[in-house]
């Protein structure tokens, strides 16, 4: 029947190749949970076969006989099939107790990566961004970044998440599994990458009207590379050195940008909304929705709403000049 | 015969009360100061729930609950006393824009729409009850307030 | 076999019984009415209309999402279309549909006149309506509400949730429970204290034992959400701190709550399709059920283990790993009896001797899709998997498999089982194999990709996607499934309509049932039986060879039912059945004034609870005079 064809077909078309699945893992906890998922396909997927050929056989054994039309039987005797119906309770329970036992080792394995080395990191869920914070090695000080999470291959990192309004969760389906983030509880969760690449993150509870564009880039780095773009991430904001930057500095640092957004190193110290900071080593902007770019940048000043209609981001009305100058300046903040 | 006006008023409440309860989303938002206190747009963004709200945050991401806050001194909080002083939409509007002390002055620190909602959030101040407001604002512990953010709900 | 004997050796009560039992004419009569079976033919119809209401928001929902960054729907209606669809699928068509068919079988199979309380089935469809009309009057004025399905505080506290939309919902629950709650105790009385005699516990049908556990399971877990769902009120309207952590209370408190419920609410439904499955089964197999007391047993421990499961809708929220360890191996472990259960059904058609009708067919798309949905249960199941899988469309997938494979297939199957015995003719066969094949069929195209989807990445109740998550193709597929199982729909609405003038006459008893409810005529008169048939077997029609054993002595000129023991239906009393009276629908009004009321004002509470007191005072006002004679009447000292 068409219905088990397809989906093979269906499974070699799509490909199991994403930034965001987890069947690609990248990190050890996926790699374990990946495991447990194919052991469970291959028994599960076992049983249901036996259930379909028994199913098949009880049918095609009923054509194979004629039908009379004697009395319907009640209550005969079925001593060979209460034999069959203790031996598939015993194979149901030796299969469950396989599953269950396999799936309390893996969560032991999920749970032993302990801080030992830990790398901390403080993510807050908002609606409908992220928030991200580093410590800093050398003060110990948080660096604050947003939307876009660096983790160094190889090294666990140990993420507290936190929410600053309701239910959210953080997926990155190809290193972990997901861990919600609830308002009154700082719920942890341990990933260690080990493969680098650029991988996504999408919030995985519903929290409201732009759930769907909640999402996040992550980035496995080398763990030199990694030192590197912290210590990048640690320094203040760039003061550029074109002019019509310099024009757009102004415009974003002084006026009502000021009031939600902090760019370290200038008057700008809102904290309602992402750091800008370094925005413009970002890859994408508005949690993922957009990538970055001089337009995109204009775009969701001026018209929030039309890209992600119900977000908190007010729209920002700038002659054209003005607003040129200002992407400018946020593309030069590397 | 006096089944209808009965009726007629129950309808008409009706659809009064899911005018408040609309959602309006997308790039409709007004640009414009309102223009005296017969401007239409001020009926429908008054009552609306949602508009209310928006300005329940903005009112603590522009770190207007530092002075603001409940239980602030004399009118501060806004609250019910403010209520004796019966002021109109646009003239409360006017009083946020150009809010005495604030340097620059809000109206060009703060998209009109935002304002907007503001002022429709501090009209809702003056008849809403304490308790409720206080709950409100306890499930926004977590929010940014102007340039502090105590970090997330704990 | 209807159990009418030679008119000389049994009384002659039809033409009487007819009338004591009818109905007003018109109008008054549709609104007064206690018949059973009046009442869950309106309660069926109802909850099929609600399936086809959600059905168009599927098609929406799909249609959104059949390719990326689709603007046909923006987030606020994408939102809305969904809480929407949960909250009617699962509040307003799954649970009332299986209620409603019990209501309409129940007295039928125990060979009974009507169920233990008439008014209160006629309460407890008023009150669903209710609900009905209170969720979808909102929904054509605009103000749906939009939080899903289960909607979590903080999101649906007083800050995030501004309006009335959390509270319609909260409240729409309420109408639901109390209808569930009123027609699960009727459901559980008549089981108990109203069986044929002869009828012992070990003799019942399966379907019985099915609806008196799932009623029993139902009085156990509404109250949890009846509760949660009136704290969340109380947060948003008089500023409680249940839900609030920097109040003092906790967001978690909801979930376990509402999940309490939750679990068991799905085996609620499931259940009742284990009856129907099992009497469809033993029918076309001529072969009384294989496994009659391990199917009870595996019955009851579905009922008791469904409450220790609820857990695992909280897999991600960061509980005690131990803890979730545990309720990986409950949730699993539920796979046992559920598993016997198969096996039973496919040894009953082993040994049996199957004959393919549509009910038959229906069982067949049962098996191969309900275990399918029970599989990727088991992977669910698994906590440390879950974390991969929850919040997904796999998740999706799988609720779809387990609610359509295993409840609304059956359901399906039932209502072409039972619409001879309900209308007195048989539906088309020919295009209830069509029906049958383009539902199964696009189901199973549609669902099965999401599968692969949420093992894609794929989070749940997103509103759009963007077009290099590489979704595109397998979101078109399942669109196009949705669609042809639509298509499905319509084709078995119509052959169910078109049948009733058209399809061939059934006779009462088309398929060579087992069960009581063959033995009267089809549609059965407004009494159901003549006399109480008298039962010695666990089948009765098949064991008797001429006519059924019946008792006489009921009253022809009254209304009265009889009363017999709980576990070996030893004849008690006769017991005077309420006449029609409009007191249930003037107490179902005023309790939804109260629970309107209740949205806008606490004092509401106070005000609304005069006009229901007066209506439950008209309603129980005692006006019914004892049997007093006969060697069941009431003894005065």
């Amino acid at each position: 029947m068409n219905r088990y064809a397809l989906p093979g077909v269906v499974m070699l078309l799509a490909g199991c190749s994403g930034v965001q699945s987890p069947l690609n893992p990248a990190g050890d906890q996926a790699l374990s949970v990946r495991g447990l998922l194919e052991l469970m396909t291959w028994i599960c997927g076992g049983m249901y076969l036996l259930v379909i050929l028994l199913l098949g056989a009880s049918l095609w054994r009923a054509r194979m006989r004629p039908i009379p039309e004697a009395a319907p039987q009640v209550e005969p005797v079925d001593t060979g099939l209460s034999r069959g119906l203790v031996a598939w309770a015993a194979l149901i329970f030796a299969g469950l107790t396989v599953l269950i036992a396999a799936s309390f080792l893996v969560d032991r394995r999920l749970a032993s990566a302990r801080d030992r080395e830990a790398l901390v990191v403080r993510v807050t869920g908002h609606q409908w961004w992220w928030r991200l914070r580093y410590r800093d090695p050398a003060t110990g000080a948080w660096i604050e970044t947003a939307n876009e999470l660096h983790l160094p291959a190889g090294r666990t990192a140990r993420i507290e998440l936190g929410s600053a309004d309701v239910i959210h969760s953080f997926w990155v389906p190809n290193v972990a599994g997901k861990m919600d983030v609830i308002p009154g509880r700082i719920n942890r969760i341990d990933v260690t990458p080990r493969r680098t690449g650029w991988f996504r993150g999408q919030c995985a509870e519903f929290c409201g009207t732009q759930h769907a564009h909640m999402a996040f880039d992550v980035k496995v780095d080398r763990p030199a590379d990694f030192d590197d773009w912290l210590a990048s991430e640690k320094r203040p904001a760039a003061i550029p050195a074109d002019a019509t930057a310099r024009r757009g500095m102004a415009i974003v640092t002084e006026g009502p940008c000021a009031a939600c957004h902090v760019v370290r190193g200038t008057d700008a110290k809102g904290r309602a909304g992402p750091d800008l900071t370094h925005l413009g080593s970002r890859r994408s902007i508005a949690a993922g929705t957009l990538r970055l770019s001089r337009g995109a940048l204009q775009g969701w000043i001026a018209q929030p709403q039309a890209i992600k209609p119900g977000t908190l981001m007010p729209a920002i009305a700038l002659e054209p000049a003005d607003a040129d100058a200002a992407a400018r300046y946020l593309e030069a903040l590397r | 015969m006096t089944g209808r006006p009965v009726l007629a008023l129950l309808v008409l409440g009706v659809l009064a009360a899911c005018n408040a309860e609309k959602r309006v989303t997308g790039p409709t938002q007004p640009q414009t100061a309102p223009n005296g206190a017969a401007d239409p747009r001020i009926a429908i963004r008054q009552s609306s729930f949602e508009q209310i709200s928006q300005g329940g945050r903005y009112f603590a991401w522009y770190g207007c609950g530092r002075c603001h806050a409940q239980g602030a001194p004399g009118i501060r909080d806004l609250g019910d006393q403010h209520r004796r002083s019966v002021r109109g939409f646009d003239q409360v509007y006017r009083t946020i824009a150009g809010h005495p002390g604030i340097s620059p002055s809000y109206a060009n620190r703060i998209p009109t729409d935002q304002l907007w909602q503001l002022t429709a959030y501090v009209q809702s101040l003056k008849s809403l009850d304490p308790g409720r407001r206080r709950r409100q604002d306890l499930d926004q512990k977590g929010e940014a307030r102007g340039e502090t953010w105590s970090g997330p709900v704990r | 076999m209807t159990g009418q004997a030679s008119p000389t050796a049994l009384p002659d009560v039809r033409a009487p019984l007819l009338g004591t039992w009818r109905d007003a004419p018109g109008l008054r009569g549709f609104l007064t009415t206690v018949d059973h079976k009046r009442i869950a033919a309106r309660y069926v119809l109802t909850a099929m209309a609600m399936l086809f209401l959600a059905g168009l928001l599927a098609v929406d929902m799909r249609l959104q999402l059949s390719r990326p960054e689709m603007e046909r729907m923006g987030p606020q209606g994408f939102n809305e279309a969904f809480a929407l669809h949960g909250s009617t699928m699962l509040f307003l068509v799954s649970v009332p549909v299986m209620e409603a068919m019990a209501l309409w079988l129940i007295p039928l199979m125990l060979g009974q006149r009507t169920v233990a309380f008439p008014r209160l089935a006629a309460f407890s469809y008023w009150m669903y309506l209710g609900g009905v009309l209170m969720l979808w009057i909102a929904h054509a004025l605009d103000i749906t509400p939009d939080l899903g399905w289960f909607e979590y505080p903080p999101l649906s506290g007083p800050a995030y949730s501004p309006g009335h939309r959390a509270d319609i919902w909260a409240q729409m629950i309420t109408f639901s429970e109390v209808a569930a709650l009123a027609a699960s105790v009727n459901i559980a009385a008549t089981i108990l204290k109203m069986r044929p005699p002869g009828m012992t516990l070990a003799r019942m049908p399966l379907f019985v034992w099915t609806m008196l556990v799932a009623s029993l399971m139902t009085i156990f877990a509404l109250p949890s959400v009846m509760l949660v769902t009136s704290m969340l009120i109380s947060d948003r309207m008089v500023a409680t701190h249940f839900f609030t952590p920097a109040g003092g209370g906790d967001a978690l408190l909801f979930q376990h709550l509402f999940w309490f419920f939750g679990h068991p609410e799905v085996y609620i439904i499931f259940i009742p399709a284990i009856g129907f499955v099992s009497s469809i089964v033993e029918t076309f197999s001529r072969r009384t059920l294989f496994g009659y007391v391990p199917m009870v047993l595996a019955v009851l421990g579905i009922g008791v283990l469904a409450f220790g499961l609820w857990v695992h809708h909280m897999f991600a929220v960061g509980l005690p790993r131990l803890g979730n360890a545990f309720y990986t191996a409950a949730s699993m472990a539920i796979a046992l009896p559920a598993g016997l259960q198969i096996f039973c059904w496919i040894a009953t058609m082993w040994s049996g001797r199957p004959r393919y009708a549509t009910p038959m067919l229906w069982v067949i798309g049962f098996i191969a899709t309900f275990v399918i949905g029970g599989l990727s249960g088991i992977m669910t199941a698994s906590s440390p998997l879950d974390l991969q899988l929850t919040d997904t469309y796999f998740v999706v997938a799988h609720l779809h498999y387990v609610l359509v494979g295993g409840a609304l297939f059956p359901l399906f199957g039932a209502f072409c089982y039972w619409y001879p015995k309900a209308t007195g003719r048989l539906m088309s066969e020919r295009w209830g194999v069509i029906a049958f094949l383009l539902i199964v069929g696009g189901f199973n195209i549609g669902f099965f990709p999401m599968h692969l989807l949420g093992l894609e990445g794929m989070p749940r109740r997103i509103y759009t996607y963007g077009p290099d998550m590489g979704w595109g193709t397998l979101n078109l597929v399942a669109t196009i499934g949705t669609f042809i199982s639509a298509a499905g729909g319509l084709v078995f609405t119509a052959n169910a309509w078109l049948s009733l003038k058209r399809g061939p006459l059934a006779g009462a008893d088309p398929w060579g049932g087992a069960t009581l409810e063959w033995a009267t005529s089809s549609p059965p008169p407004v009494h159901n039986f003549d006399h109480v048939p008298v039962v010695d077997s666990i089948a009765p029609l098949w064991m008797q060879e001429s006519d059924l054993p019946v008792m006489t002595g009921l009253r022809s000129d009254l209304r009265e039912v009889l009363i017999t023991s709980v576990v070996d239906a030893i004849p008690q009393y006769r017991q005077k059945s309420p006449e029609p009276s409009i007191m249930p629908l003037i107490a179902a009004i005023a309790t939804s004034v109260l629970f309107v009321g209740s949205i806008f004002t606490p004092w509401a509470l106070v005000w609304g609870a005069i006009p229901v007191a007066a209506a439950l005072t008209l309603w129980f006002w005692p006006k019914r005079p004892r049997a007093t004679d006969g060697p069941f009447g009431v003894r005065r000292s």
